[in-house]
């Protein structure tokens, strides 16, 4: 009955993604981005927490300091990312969803296919936000520094303060979903 | 048989491993105990970097008009609060809030601090003060550590009697050292007995306003009135306090108010007394509701006590009320319940300026009179009920238990100690673990710095049964009284939050603009680091033009919302001065009479680029 001619996929499959789709949409509840910084002065360290719909943590602390040393201020009206990003991610979510209840494999791998592409574009967003801040610093700042990209994930120091970058709760959430959507394949193969 | 040895032999090597490095060999439950008195003086009082004490210390600063806060056991001052005098440091009594509230005056005498309480216990929520030079009465928040009200006590003047607050604090009273005319009209002293009232003051607190308001007032007689304290538990709702010159002398004090064999010591009940003031028992006097004790009867009885007491403190149980002699080398124990006894079966030894007078007999428990202990003062409590009474004059604390008499301990102070405070010591449940004598001389105890030195506070561990002085700090003038609180009760904020109905904040730079009405000029600006903007769009944000003869307001607001990046705000040669604490609006308001060029600075070392922040206020001279 199923896998009639190999191109439906599981009920089992289906649940799986269905799954997949609960983790996506979950994740748009959790940080999926998350620098912490510490500097003497801030022994208990400065965040900036990054959800797909808004930004947290110390921002104006962390601003007021970046001036010194030329950097653009960053708030949600620099990130136009922010105001779409949830529609997105919920819209991955409903597909995801959708090709669970149609059980086409030729969808599922048009989905990966988005997944795939959705994640590069983010990645690249995000390196490409720390390359200009990191890099655009303003010529009359009075702190002169090198210009800098902070790693996506990992640590780096720059003038008085170390920061540690971290994918979030929600950035894992996401790579679950994306693993879910792999196993039918595997699981559904001939 | 050789298969076993190794085995054995692993087995007991891995046991005797595991027993050398887990096995508690201590008697546990000794451990502390030994601890503690192993512990030397100096191990006992040193706090490392990143451990903070376990108590607050506020120690009033007499004539200086200021609160000191220390950290305890480590003795280490960390703030002085301005209230009732101008701080340049702070910027206290120059801006426009601070400045009203200090009414003109510019300086006070704070004696004796009392925090809020709740059940008998201090709740750390508000601390009170009163100043004794001016009449005046403050409240502190301790979430920001700032003075929030002063209110200036009217028909009184100099209330050295205050402030205790009633057990849930109800009340705050003011009773008075200094007796005056009411209203402080002219009055020729041969009139003191007619004329003369010394008149305490009941104030009520509202905490939501941060306001202080003048609920009644009493007319008591023209007498002094020394130091007071406020019933607990079964005598919840009653309060005590000492008098001396209950002769009435007008002058040589010294020698005159000493002749009488018995003073006494007022006890009232308080409830009484505001239910007389709800049932219009009293009469007005210029806007305030005066109870006279001799006319609207009621509430109020006089208890004899050995001559010119000085302190009188209620046991934490509130069961009993300790005068502590001064002149009379004793301290008397009087019961409450024996005192309500007599008032209920109304067995009075007459009157005295129309109040009942107790039998003294039939109120006192017991006389306790430690051998050649001179000059008690004040008494504090432990834990265990067990009573601290500093001596002046023998230059010592007793420790002795109240409940028989029995004397337990006496150590030397340097010297000549006033009140003494312990660990929440006042309270319905004190602490124990630690007492602060605060000395009045230090003499040769620390570095001369010629012939005046600083006053000594000792810190004593009273944890054991016998007391020990463990730390001796120096302390500017003066501690009188302190409260010593545990720290977790505490809760300061960390920055002030924005308050979007405050017309005179401004929280973003674009924002920023000066306003003119006539001749008054309003600079709505913000500091940051490192930065002044007084108006985001003009040429020089940092730069405020005015003419000559402007009335000035600048309205400043710090929009660094970061715990301890406080800016100042100065302007040259203007005698002018304020602080915008993390997150705070603040304002000055002057007059611009001086023409010319005044730099403006930011007072208060903020970043690596404070000495950047800076602008001009130009005041254009008149034509």
């Amino acid at each position: 009955m199923v896998n009639l001619n190999g191109k439906k996929l599981s009920v089992v499959s289906s649940l799986i993604l269905a799954c997949s789709a609960v983790f996506i949409g979950l994740s748009l509840f959790f940080p999926w981005w998350r620098l912490l910084l510490y500097a003497p002065q801030y022994p208990e360290g400065l965040n900036i927490i990054v959800y797909p719909n808004k930004l947290e943590g110390q921002i104006d602390i962390i601003n007021g300091l970046n001036h010194y040393i030329g950097m653009a201020n960053f708030d949600e009206k620099s990130f136009p990312e922010l105001s779409y990003m949830s529609y997105l991610v919920g819209g991955l979510a409903v597909l995801t969803l959708l090709v669970g209840l149609l059980r086409r494999k030729s969808f599922l791998y048009m989905l990966i296919g988005l997944f795939l592409v959705g994640g590069l574009i983010g990645f690249f967003d995000l390196y490409h936000a720390l390359h200009t801040f990191g890099t655009h610093l303003s010529l009359k700042a009075p702190i002169k520094i090198k210009p800098f990209v902070p790693p996506m994930v990992g640590e780096n120091h720059f003038a008085n303060f170390t920061t540690h970058s971290y994918l979030g709760k929600g950035a894992y959430f996401v790579v679950l979903a994306f693993i879910l959507t792999l196993i039918p394949i595997w699981k559904d193969r001939k | 048989m050789k298969k076993w040895v190794p085995i054995a032999t692993g087995l007991l090597a891995g046991f005797v491993a595991a027993t050398i490095s887990f096995a508690d060999f201590s008697h546990s439950t000794k451990t502390a105990a030994i601890d503690s008195s192993t512990k030397s003086d100096a191990e006992k009082v040193y706090v490392p970097l990143g451990k903070k004490d376990d108590y607050y210390l506020f120690a009033s600063g007499g004539h200086s008009g200021q609160l000191f806060v220390y950290g305890v056991p480590s003795m280490r001052q960390i703030r002085t609060v301005p209230i009732f005098s101008p701080d340049s440091a702070t910027g206290y009594g120059y801006d426009k809030e601070t400045k009203k509230m200090l009414g003109g005056y510019t300086w006070g005498d704070f004696h004796h601090p009392a925090i809020s309480e709740t059940n008998g216990d201090y709740n750390g929520k508000f601390l009170f003060a009163t100043d004794v030079a001016n009449s005046r009465a403050a409240v502190m928040d301790l979430k920001t550590f700032t003075t929030k009200d002063i209110i200036k006590v009217p028909n009184t003047s100099g209330p050295h009697c205050a402030a205790f607050v009633t057990q849930n604090t109800e009340y705050l009273f003011l009773p008075t050292r200094f007796s005056v005319p009411v209203g402080q009209k002219y009055e020729p002293l041969d009139n003191y007995s007619k004329k003369y009232r010394g008149v305490m003051s009941a104030l009520t607190f509202d905490q939501k306003k941060e306001k202080l308001n003048i609920a009644y007032q009493v007319a008591l007689p023209p007498w002094s009135y020394d130091l007071s304290d406020a019933g607990k538990k079964e005598s919840g709702d009653w309060a005590v306090m000492s008098t001396y010159n209950t002769e009435e002398a007008t002058t040589t004090m010294e020698i005159n108010a000493s002749q009488a064999d018995r003073d006494y010591i007022v006890l009232f009940n308080w409830k009484e007394l505001a239910k007389m003031v709800k049932e219009g028992k009293y009469e007005d006097v210029g806007g305030q509701k005066m109870i006279y004790p001799e006319k609207q009867k009621g509430g109020i009885y006089l208890v004899p006590v050995a001559k010119s007491p000085h302190g009188v403190d209620v046991t934490p149980d509130g069961k009993q009320f300790i005068a502590s002699g001064k002149l009379a080398p004793s301290m008397t124990v009087f019961s409450f319940k024996k005192a309500f006894e007599a008032i209920k079966n109304k067995e009075f030894a007459g009157e005295r300026n129309g109040i009942p007078v107790l039998q003294y007999k039939k109120v006192m428990e017991r006389e306790v009179n430690p051998e050649n202990a001179l000059g008690p003062l004040h008494t504090q409590f432990d834990d265990k009920g067990m009573a601290y009474t500093t001596m002046f004059i023998s230059s010592e604390i007793v420790k002795w238990n109240p409940k028989t008499g029995d004397v337990l301990d006496r150590v030397p102070v340097q010297y000549s100690p006033g009140h003494s405070v312990a660990a929440e010591g006042d309270t319905a449940s004190p602490d124990g673990k630690y007492l602060i004598a605060l000395n009045k001389l230090s003499k040769d105890t620390y570095l001369s710095v010629g012939p005046s030195h600083p006053e000594s506070m000792q810190l004593i561990d009273i944890s054991g049964k016998k007391m020990r002085v463990i730390d001796t700090v120096p302390a500017n003038p003066e501690p009188h009284y302190a409260q010593m609180i545990k720290a977790d009760k505490i809760h300061t904020i960390n920055v002030y939050p924005k308050d979007p109905t405050n017309k005179d904040a401004v929280y973003k730079q674009s924002d920023t603009k000066i306003v003119r009405k006539g001749n008054e000029v309003h600079v709505y600006g913000i500091a940051m680091r490192s930065r002044f903007i007084f108006d985001s769009k003009a040429k020089r944000p940092d730069e405020i033009n005015v003419n000559q003869g402007d009335h000035v307001f600048i309205h400043l607001t710090n929009i660094d919302f970061d715990e301890d990046i406080t800016h100042g705000f100065a302007i040259n040669q203007y005698d002018l001065d304020m602080e915008v604490q993390p997150g705070q609006t603040n304002t000055l308001e002057f007059t611009a009479d001086k023409a010319g060029t005044f730099p403006l600075y930011c007072t208060n070392f903020c970043s690596a680029l404070h000495q950047e922040m800076n602008g001009y206020f130009l005041v254009k001279p008149k034509q």
